[in-house]
């Protein structure tokens, strides 16, 4: 934070575009709709609005390049490959999507057949080069690419993380002969080994390159002179400048401020480094689990559009339900819910636009949980249609003889019984025990459904940040400055024990790349080493922190951390087998400030729930219980109740059930807990 | 059906006294599935073999007491019907189950399907009585036999590798270590073999916790009698499909290339009456003196596929989707074979074959659904030898190719089609760990036939030798291209061929072992798919 304290998070969502500025007085609250066309435009809008210092930084979350692969709106992009291997992409992995589909869409591959172009070259398993770069080839090639006015390149060749002379010979030539095009290097990007990844990795930078470089540029002229910097998938920013040059680092970057806001949340109101929770962001189309054991989990196995991108990401899990998904009885006479989504349009029955399917929003309005006139803030331009909500669920539920309310209960329990495999497989199937864990929920259904599925795992904690529906924007203020390399390290660990200066050497390496990533006033730099290692012979590798300098006792303490690593994840470690180490990697950090200043108590009368209004709202279908209803912003520090109740605010609800209590913090935040005869 | 277990009747019939609730039976789909996802997601991972690691050559299943299926995580089709098969076996052999028993077997006369593919089954308890069987199938990429990678030009069973009979491997959680050193002393990679057994133990492990958990939480009886509505609510999807296809016999015939330049014929009638289906293979060829004969339980996973593929919508799969499906084959026939008869290429090749010869006759049917042939073959490479440091190496990698192309759609390009999904290994991850380079790895652009919807494209993928080594190849459609459909052109044809040091072509059969010497190269080009309808339109490449 600067010294005058203020700094704007703005985060792009689908419909709204959010902003968050925080200063010493406190949390200040923004929606407006997203201009998709050119998000920097309702950007604009909202800083019009908003009164805020002209310096003041701006941390960004945009979903262009996102956006670019999912509607396949990027660049032209050419790839150029090992002679022989011009297919490495389209061929993927040789499997079909679908196991039962006779008839399947054609994977896009981002780069069209003629634009697959190969050169002569080798380099073989050693690094050698087994068969030397054909300058002959290149100059066909650049015809190839000029007359096909392509925007952007990929170079990808075989063997490339062990030397790449070749792959750098060949941009050196394009960058004399087509200067304007910018060429993305697999070597530069992941130079770590299996082609097929690589090569999707290298070509989604290459397609989303001109885009995002377009919209950043655009946007830093919009900011006048702001520092502008933009989320990554992994949940750290970057400077928009290297962020234009790394482009496929803002890929999945669109949940991943979700989950350092949750995690930020819990730290300074758990007031500990390393709180334990599991963040449940819950929207209209689809639902974001992540597991924090103490930290943001990091992958590189993220996927987009069915390709894999190997870069670090947050590690995040989606399943398609959220409030839109559309319930409807098979010909099995079963009850399914989703995948298919209402949407933003015609969006769900009650929103009276046409929808006719009624969707877990309607079913959740159905047994009272929502309350039309709450909802949105009570939007007189939009009230809620609780009758047509009503008879769509009652229609569906007719051949399965069950009323309105079973129907509606039938179908918040099967969304949730999709949100809780979404959660268990996060935790059980990693190895971690959900019932230590707290769940925080948030986006605009996540704390409706969180008592739920907290029964359904045991967990008996929920934390529920003051502003749900804006938890994103407030993790982009909260997050760390992070620039990431890697490096293909394969050896044995043996090796590496004995002969520390290969490592060494390694490390001293990417130390320059990912600080020259960082800008220069950013601060104090953390470097944090980590090791992808395995047992010899796997081919899959767990990722564990390597302590500097590099010593043999520090190789031997990440060896011992990767066993217990392995235990944990797979239910065995086996020390007496050889260890081998696949890749390095180092991320130099920026620790920010993470603080949310406590928000200025309104003089709020002293909460007595018994005081507050009442509303019907369903558990069972039997019949309605009476259940208060309270709003979120009456809630200081030190209220204290017990459920069930429901807790209203402008974009968000909480219901809570009876056997849970609730305690307001000092930021007044929402800690629910199950008393101990509930839960499992 | 009622069943001995423990020197008990198993005879409560849960499923009568508990009412099916639509939404908890969706509720159960997703628990039962997860079970079965979870155990092959920790296969994957534990797995010490490429072949399971890499191409995913697995599968996972939750049974109940009576051997029927709840819920499989396939990854492989040729999985379907054979799972159960051995369920079903290890249930007959043995009556007395402990906690902590794991049985092993790969005998395809008596559970299994061929050889490398290895079952393990255990009991889960929560009392004193079994409640649920989990299951899991991996193809060991060697077992022994007379070729490295056990997918050998054989001609009776004893040649492909040690047969292993349903065999407690654990009795009450005790390793029988007999057995494992005996199986380890029959296979060339002991190492591997070890990890990828104690990989498929992981992962009944982490299934057992699972169902002993949802038990717990929801009670013995709840859970029981979900696993049968399960099953009944996937025969109700399964026959009410059915049931709106035409009622009639269609009869269609394939030929399966043998070694000898022969073809052997597969012959299927297809009776749809109501809401059964009968595939009847009369009319098939007699057992082969060579490695592609199959198990009738091989010929039903062909057939169930088929039908899960053509009933829409997602189908739990369970022993339910299969009880409208009824298969039938003369005993010593090429499809339903009997010991000793060489049955390694079964699974992998004939499988194909069965495949198409269905679908070539459910076209007549429903010729609005169904596609044309695809490339029919897994393209099964096996290879074997030594490192320069003296220690052997199996290699087993299978080639995608064609799919053919539906009434409505291209068919794909460089895909498995079918009996197989298996991943192919990076190139990079073999080269660094096998001798040879990969010179070429690309589709073949043309390949797929033409039609208003082209078949997919097969794809070529030539090995340079750097040291000498034995090589095994089970591919088909060599000599008989994929057929189109309605017009639409067949696809073109797969190829084999051996160039050596000079540079001089040999072309080889579909069926081979060859010794190659280091500089010799093996190019092989896998089928196109066949194509759908007349071309009437002018296509863009």
């Amino acid at each position: 934070m600067r010294a005058n304290g203020q700094c704007i998070g703005i985060d792009v969502g689908g419909t709204f575009t959010d902003f968050v500025v925080l200063d010493a007085t406190g949390l200040t609250v923004h929606k407006v709709p997203t201009t998709p066309s050119d998000q920097s435009q309702a950007i604009l809008q909202g800083l019009a609005v908003l009164s805020v210092d002209p310096d003041a930084p701006v941390m960004h979350g945009t979903t262009t390049a996102t956006n670019a692969l999912l509607q396949r709106r990027g660049a032209r992009t050419a790839l150029i490959t090992t002679y022989g291997f011009a297919d490495v992409l389209a061929i993927g992995r040789q499997n079909r999507p679908q196991l039962y589909e006779f008839s399947q869409a054609k994977r896009n591959h981002l780069v069209p057949r003629q634009l697959r172009l190969q050169v002569d070259e080798r380099i073989d398993n050693k690094g050698n080069i087994h068969g030397k770069l054909d300058r002959s080839s290149l100059s066909e090639m650049l015809e190839v690419l000029k007359q096909e006015e392509v925007e952007s390149v990929a170079i990808v060749l075989l063997f490339s993380f062990l030397n790449d002379v070749h792959e750098r010979g060949i941009a050196a030539t394009l960058a004399e002969e087509i200067p304007d095009v910018p060429v993305s290097l697999s070597v530069d990007l992941l130079p770590e080994y299996r082609e097929y990844e690589r090569t999707a990795t290298t070509v989604i930078n290459a397609y989303v390159r001109p885009l995002v470089m377009r919209y950043l540029t655009r946007l830093r002229r919009v900011l006048s002179g702001r520092s502008l910097k933009v989320m990554q998938s992994s949940g750290g920013t970057l400077d928009a400048q290297q962020a234009s040059k790394q482009a496929s680092r803002l890929v999945l970057s669109g949940p991943a401020g979700g989950v350092v806001g949750a995690f930020a949340l819990a730290q300074q109101t758990l007031s500990t480094s390393s709180p334990h929770i599991i963040s449940f962001d819950m929207g209209g189309t689809s639902t974001d689990v992540a597991l924090c054991p103490g930290r943001i989990p990091q992958t590189t196995e993220g996927t987009i559009c069915g390709l894999p991108l190997r870069l670090p990401s947050t590690e995040i899990h989606t399943v398609g339900a959220g409030g839109g998904s559309l319930a409807y009885v098979d010909s099995g006479g079963v009850l399914r819910v989703g995948p298919q989504s209402a949407g933003a349009v015609p969006g769900p029955v009650c929103y009276g636009q046409g929808g006719q399917t009624p969707t877990v929003t309607d079913a959740n309005l159905v047994l009272g949980r929502l309350i039309p006139s709450q909802f949105l803030g009570g939007d007189s331009a939009r009230p809620l249609d609780v009758q047509a909500a009503i008879s769509a669920i009652a229609q569906l539920g007719q051949p399965l003889e069950l009323s309105p309310e079973e129907t509606a209960l039938g179908i918040v329990r099967v969304a949730n019984a999709t949100m809780e495999r979404a959660l268990r497989r996060v935790s059980v199937e990693c190895g971690y025990d959900p019932r230590s864990y707290i769940l925080v929920p948030f986006g605009g259904a996540g704390p409706l459904h969180a008592c739920a599925i907290a029964e359904s795992l045991g967990m008996k904690k929920i934390l529920i940040p003051l502003h749900p529906g804006v938890l994103s924007a407030l993790g982009l203020l909260m997050a760390d400055i992070t620039s990431d390399a890697s490096q293909g390290l394969l050896s044995t660990a043996e090796e590496l024990l004995h002969n520390p200066e290969r490592l060494g050497n390694s490390i001293n390496q990417l130390k320059p790349i990912v600080l020259s990533r960082l800008d220069s006033d950013a601060g104090e730099v953390q470097l944090d080493c980590s090791l992808d290692l395995r047992y010899s012979g796997q081919s899959y590798e767990l990722t564990v922190p390597m302590g500097l300098p590099v010593v043999p006792e520090n190789i031997r303490v990440s060896i011992e951390a990767f066993h217990s690593a392995h235990q944990m994840r797979y239910g065995y470690s086996a020390p007496e087998l050889p260890v081998e180490s696949v890749a390095v990697r180092l991320r130099a950090t920026v620790t920010r400030e993470k603080v949310i200043p406590r928000p200025a108590t309104p003089t709020a009368s002293p909460f007595d729930i018994t005081q507050a209004s009442r509303a019907p709202v369903y558990f069972t279908a039997d019949g309605p219980m009476s259940v208060p209803v309270v709003k979120r912003d009456i809630l200081v520090e030190g209220c204290t109740f017990r459920g069930p109740a429901l807790i209203v605010q402008y974009d968000s609800t909480v219901l809570m059930p009876p056997g849970w209590d609730a305690e307001v913090d000092q930021w007044q935040n929402l800690h629910l807990k199950c008393g101990t005869d509930h839960g499992s | 059906m009622r069943r001995l277990i423990n020197g008990r009747t198993y005879t409560l019939n849960v499923a009568q006294i508990m009412a099916v609730d639509p939404i908890l039976l969706e509720i159960y789909r997703h628990r039962f599935i997860g079970v079965a996802e979870e155990m092959g997601v920790t296969l994957q991972r534990t797995g010490y073999s490429p072949n399971i690691k890499e191409r995913l050559d697995y599968s996972c299943a939750v049974f109940d007491t009576e051997g029927n299926m709840v819920a499989q995580a396939a990854h492989i089709p040729v999985h379907l019907g054979a799972m159960p098969a051995s369920c079903e076996v290890a249930l007959r052999t043995f009556t007395r189950w402990e906690p902590g028993d794991v049985v092993i077997l790969n005998d395809p006369f008596d559970g299994g399907n061929h050889l490398p593919d290895i079952t393990m089954l255990s009991p889960v308890f929560t009392g004193d009585e079994p409640i649920f069987f989990v299951a899991s199938r991996a193809h060991h990429a060697d077992v022994g036999g007379m070729s490295p990678g056990s997918l050998p030009l054989s001609t009776e069973l004893f040649q492909e590798g040690i047969i292993i009979p349903p065999t407690k491997l654990y009795e009450a959680g005790k390793l029988n270590e007999g057995v494992l050193r005996m199986i380890l002393a029959n296979v060339r990679t002991p190492v591997e073999r070890r990890g990828d057994l104690a990989a498929q133990r992981a992962a009944h492990a982490v299934g057992e916790r699972r169902l002993q958990g949802l038990v717990e939480q929801h009670g013995e009886l709840e859970v029981c009698a979900y696993a049968r509505h399960l099953q009944a609510y996937s025969e109700r999807l399964v026959r009410s499909a059915i049931q709106t296809w035409p009622d009639g016999v269609f009869v269609f015939e394939d030929v399966l290339e043998l070694p000898d330049d022969q073809d052997a014929i597969i012959r299927v009638s297809v009776q749809i009456a109501g809401s059964n289906i009968v595939f009847d293979f009369e009319g098939t060829d007699a057992t082969l003196q060579a490695p592609l004969n199959t198990v009738l339980a091989v010929t039903a996973s062909a057939c169930y596929y088929v039908v899960l593929c053509l009933v829409e919508g997602d189908v739990p799969a369970n022993a339910g989707c299969f009880a409208p499906v009824h298969v039938k084959a003369p005993q010593d026939t090429l499809v339903n074979a009997s010991r000793p008869a060489a049955v390694a290429g079964g699974n992998v090749e004939t499988s194909q074959r069965i495949t198409d010869a269905v679908l070539g006759a459910l076209a007549q049917a429903l010729p609005g659904r169904v596609p044309a042939a695809g490339q029919g073959t897994m393209n099964n490479v096996t290879i074997g030898g030594k490192h320069t440091d003296g220690t052997s190496y199996a290699y087993y990698e299978t080639l995608g190719g064609g799919m053919g192309a539906a009434p409505d759609a291209d068919g794909l390009n460089g895909v498995h089609v079918h009996m197989s999904n298996t991943l192919n290994t990076p190139v990079e991850a073999l080269e660094m760990q096998f001798p040879f380079r990969i010179r070429e790895y690309a589709l073949i652009h043309g390949s797929g036939g033409s039609g208003q919807y082209d078949g997919g494209e097969g794809l070529v993928r030539e090995y340079e030798f750097l040291e000498p080594a034995t090589v095994t190849m089970l591919s088909a459609r060599r000599r008989n291209a994929p057929w189109g459909l309605y017009g639409g052109d067949p696809g073109r044809k797969g190829q084999n061929t051996l160039i050596d040091a000079t540079g001089k072509k040999t072309e080889l059969p579909g069926l081979f072992t060859r010794r190659l010497k280091a500089g010799d190269r093996l190019r092989i080009e896998t089928p196109g798919g066949g194509g759908h309808s007349s071309a009437r339109n002018s296509r863009s490449t």
